[in-house]
């Protein structure tokens, strides 16, 4: 319009039509953003009101702006610009975080959930000869036993495991906890980051042996420093070194071998030392700090009804953590196992190509069911329920406990991660499964080393946001009658169980506004900090797979 | 791999080959297996439990019913009033969450250029990535107080007289429900209005219309059925809705208007509607939550309603959710 040649009429009628535009522009960019601010206004002042900001002096706000907030806005804006440096710090970030969270989960998971000998009988019977038999499948290619070897290994492992529990967990408690760590995370640890720093980091082969000897003598060397803290056990530090120092130190390396990418590294430290700096400077003047609800004793003590300074979410992280694990090894085995019979095997056409597309039309209506109907249906079949099929006879895995809450929820979330699944491995072309047939490779074969590896962070990506949303689920675990508050951490399998969202909704409905603004406002930052995590790696992992694909 | 030199073994373990191939293949078959056992156990849960209920208390009077009060004596099972909560939570959602999706899916197919779209979307996905829970905390600790300030401040500088809201109102879940569901309206418009082939829009330019009469004039009207198909999967996901509203709206179902007639025509006075939003407004969901978290021994009527609301709820949603499918499936054959 800007082109024509202004008339009488035409400016006229250009002028109302802009206007309208414009006007319809700008009123539809509003609508965009009026959710985000929404959101945003209220997260920042649930996260107001967790760290007790109120309560900190001006001169502690002026403190942290000088030496935290103006450099890392000043990092913002130099790396808005440079999406290489903003993919560096991204990773750093999101890998980082994600370690910090790895470890949690681990130790709960070794620690308080199973006692180190127990995960020594597992690890001897089911984890260790996997992980020994796909290492000897990649170095051999012709072991065509090895997929049903680790198969078998799986099935038969943990009845073997169990029938021989004494047994290995003696021998495990001979070795201790530090010992058992030491052989079951840091030697595969070591071989993990020797062929990660060969393989994906392309170091020289020297240096990469020097990576997988390195990790287990840096942990031993790191025993006497460590046992100078009394607040890290040795087990802790095993643990952190393999399952934070392997994410941080892969990214690390990353980051360092491209140099378009260094400057990413100003981002922790700006962040590392502007935070150190600005703890001295407050102790130094003398400033007023906050005094956050969400602070050590809160992560470590259990809730409390009447006692809001007492109130802590430990038995509800414990549940959240147990809930998490087993829900993601349910929906990882059924839920891509499924997406991989749709797309490969399944018949697309003739009277069974209609099977398979109600199959599909099914799934993709179980995923719009509401969550509530899960928690029925997880009531109806795993609490409910007495049934007699000869001399078996199946009442179901108890009210609340933590086996039915993750069958419940895996049941909830595995239409997600099917179609996500199916979506990745549609996207993987043709004509590379027709080079791998034309090859000679049998079906599961093509799938094995073609479609599998293609997809997988695809189908990696969907399955971590499907975990997120099972750890935010509250109504079906209230339907299956999961306690509301509960003040030891669940125990075993069949113990009863309480969840992060669930410990937020007991909490909300209490009047006293230290709890309704402090003690809940901190639990619900708590959740949110863990999806952030684990929402921020899986964002992580689609751009990587971008990039690879593109 | 390593044998290239060597004279290609093409028999092969043939049987051993077999048995792999087909014990993968079965095994992967029972994984899909699970999800339409899944399918059936729903249904069969629901109905199975659902006909006991309702060999005590008559479908009429279930459906037809317009007080809901499973625990307190006299007990009644009509879910009218909880239908009632529903429509109203999903109706102000909807009021909320389908003009400002629209808008935004608008915006982000026709205006908005590479880099916002990029920053955009993902921030839209955050808004239903946020747990339910942390929704409904928000509504009753942030968002009823901040309401209640402004309705006073609207009283006392203009002189209405709009009442407040209580501890639980409708008002304040319809406005959270409603900003979770933006994100489901928003994404799928955008599909359906970036599917639409840019010959059309090629073409209104080329008649000479601006931006706004192609956005508005050719690609909504040609993506309507993407968009329609949009606002029924977010309205059905508003009415599925649970932890918001149990924590925001309530467990008190609404009061069923009174009726009022003119010239033998019945209506309900606009005014008695909205009123229901400032107080409590339990949903079929909210009931649920409920009856469940309550000590109902298992076996009793009660216990058995939660069954039957189930099933109301999941005959409900699973409708919306198959005529929002048959909706977009014909917009696909339109333009592919």
């Amino acid at each position: 319009m800007a082109t024509q040649t202004p008339t009488q009429e035409t400016t006229e009628f250009g002028e109302v039509s802009r206007l309208k535009g414009i006007a319809f522009k700008y009123t539809s960019f509003a609508a965009s953003i009026v959710g985000i601010l929404a959101l945003g206004v209220l997260l920042a002042y649930v996260f107001w009101d967790a760290f007790g900001l109120e309560s900190a002096g001006t001169t502690w706000y002026l403190s942290y702006t000088v030496t935290l907030l103006v450099p890392l806005l000043a990092f913002f804006a130099y790396a808005r610009t440079r999406p290489d440096v903003v993919a560096g710090a991204f990773e750093l970030f999101s890998l980082t975080l994600g370690g910090v969270m790895l470890t949690v989960a681990t130790v709960i998971v070794l620690s308080v959930i199973a006692s180190p000998p127990v995960w020594f009988a597992y690890f001897l019977t089911v984890v260790g000869p996997a992980i020994g038999m796909y290492v000897y499948g990649q170095y051999n290619r012709e072991a065509t036993w090895v997929g049903l070897g680790i198969l078998a290994a799986v099935v038969v492992g943990p009845v073997v495991g169990t029938l021989g529990l004494g047994t290995f967990s003696s021998l495990g408690a001979m070795l201790g906890a530090p010992g058992i760590y030491f052989l079951s995370l840091v030697l595969p640890g070591a071989g993990m980051a020797a062929f990660l720093a060969h393989d994906r980091l392309e170091l020289s082969k020297r240096q990469s042996i020097g990576i997988g000897v390195g990790l287990p003598v840096l942990a031993i060397v790191g025993v006497p420093v460590v046992d100078m803290v009394p607040q890290i056990a040795r087990s802790v530090w095993l643990i952190g070194l393999v399952m934070f120092g392997l994410p941080v130190g892969f990214t690390v390396v990353n980051t360092a071998q491209r140099r378009e990418r260094w400057a990413a590294f100003a981002f922790p430290a700006i962040a590392i030392l502007g935070f150190l700096l600005g703890e001295f400077v407050v102790g130094v003047v003398g400033a007023t700090e906050p005094s956050p609800w969400l602070d050590w004793q809160y992560v470590t003590s259990g809730p409390s009804i009447s006692n809001a300074a007492e109130a802590g979410l430990y038995p509800a992280i414990i549940g959240s953590v147990f809930l998490i694990v087993l829900v993601s090894v349910f929906t990882f085995v059924f839920g891509v196992g499924t997406a991989i019979y749709l797309e490969e095997y399944a018949p697309a056409t003739g009277p069974l190509g209609t099977i398979t597309r109600l199959v599909n039309v099914n799934i993709s209506n179980l995923a719009g069911v509401p969550s509530v109907v899960y928690g029925l249906l997880g009531l109806g079949i795993f609490v409910n329920i007495n049934a007699q099929l000869g001399p078996i006879t199946y009442a179901g895995f108890g009210v609340g406990t933590v086996f039915t809450a993750s069958l419940t929820l895996s049941l909830l979330i595995l239409p997600i991660v099917v179609i996500s699944a199916q979506e990745a491995i549609r996207s993987v072309p043709d004509s590379l499964r027709q080079a791998s047939y034309g090859m000679g490779a049998t079906r599961w074969q093509t799938i094995r080393n073609v479609v599998l590896p293609r997809s997988l962070p695809g189908i990696l990506t969907g399955t971590i946001l499907a975990l997120g949303r099972a750890i935010g689920e509250t109504a079906p675990l209230i339907m299956i009658g999961a306690a509301t508050t509960k003040f030891s951490p669940p125990s075993g399998l069949f113990s009863k169980l309480t969840a992060m969202p669930m410990q937020i909704y007991a909490w909300a409905f209490q009047p006293s506004p230290d709890f309704r603004y402090g003690v809940v406002a901190a639990g619900v930052v708590t959740l949110l900090i863990v999806l952030l995590t684990m929402n921020s790696v899986a964002i992580l992992v689609r751009n990587k797979y971008q990039q690879e694909a593109h | 791999m390593s044998n290239e030199g060597q004279t290609p073994d093409l028999t092969g373990d043939r049987g051993f080959r077999t048995v792999r191939e087909s014990t993968y293949r079965y095994a992967l078959a029972g994984c899909a297996v699970l999800s339409v056992l899944t399918t059936v156990s729903i249904i069969a849960v629901l109905v199975l439990d659902a006909a006991d209920f309702f060999s005590v208390v008559p479908i009429a009077e279930f459906l037809g019913g317009t007080r809901f009060s499973p625990n307190l004596q006299p007990r009644s099972f009509g879910v009218l009033p909880l239908i009632l909560g529903t429509l109203l939570i999903t109706i102000g959602a909807a009021v909320i969450a389908l003009p400002v999706g629209l808008l935004t899916a608008i915006y982000l197919s026709e205006y908005a250029t590479q880099r916002t779209r990029s920053i955009l979307k993902p921030m839209l996905e955050v808004l239903a990535g946020v747990p339910t829970v942390v929704y409904g905390y928000f509504a009753i600790v942030y968002i009823t107080p901040a309401l209640n300030v402004a309705l006073d401040w609207l009283n006392s500088t203009l002189g209405l007289g709009l009442p407040n809201l209580g501890l639980f109102n409708g008002l304040s879940a319809s406005i959270v429900v409603g900003i979770m569901i933006i994100p489901m309206v928003s994404s799928i418009s955008e599909d359906a209005m970036s599917s639409v082939p840019d010959s059309l829009r090629q073409a209104g330019y080329g008649l000479g219309a601006t931006k706004f009469n192609v956005s508005l004039r050719i690609v909504v009207p040609a993506a309507v059925s993407g968009i329609a198909s949009s606002f029924i999967l977010a309205i059905s996901r508003a009415i599925g809705e649970t932890m918001a509203v149990v924590l925001a709206a309530g467990s008190q179902p609404p009061d069923i208007p009174t009726v009022q007639s003119a010239f033998g025509i019945p209506y309900v006075a606009p005014g008695d509607l909205l009123g229901l939003y400032t107080e409590s407004s339990a949903t079929m969901t909210v009931a649920m939550i409920d009856i469940a978290s309550g000590d109902i021994s298992g076996g009793s009527t009660a216990y058995k309603s939660l069954f039957a609301i189930g099933l109301t709820l999941f005959v409900i949603t699973l409708a919306m959710n198959v005529v929002s499918d048959v909706v977009a499936s014909r917009y696909r054959e339109e333009y592919e």
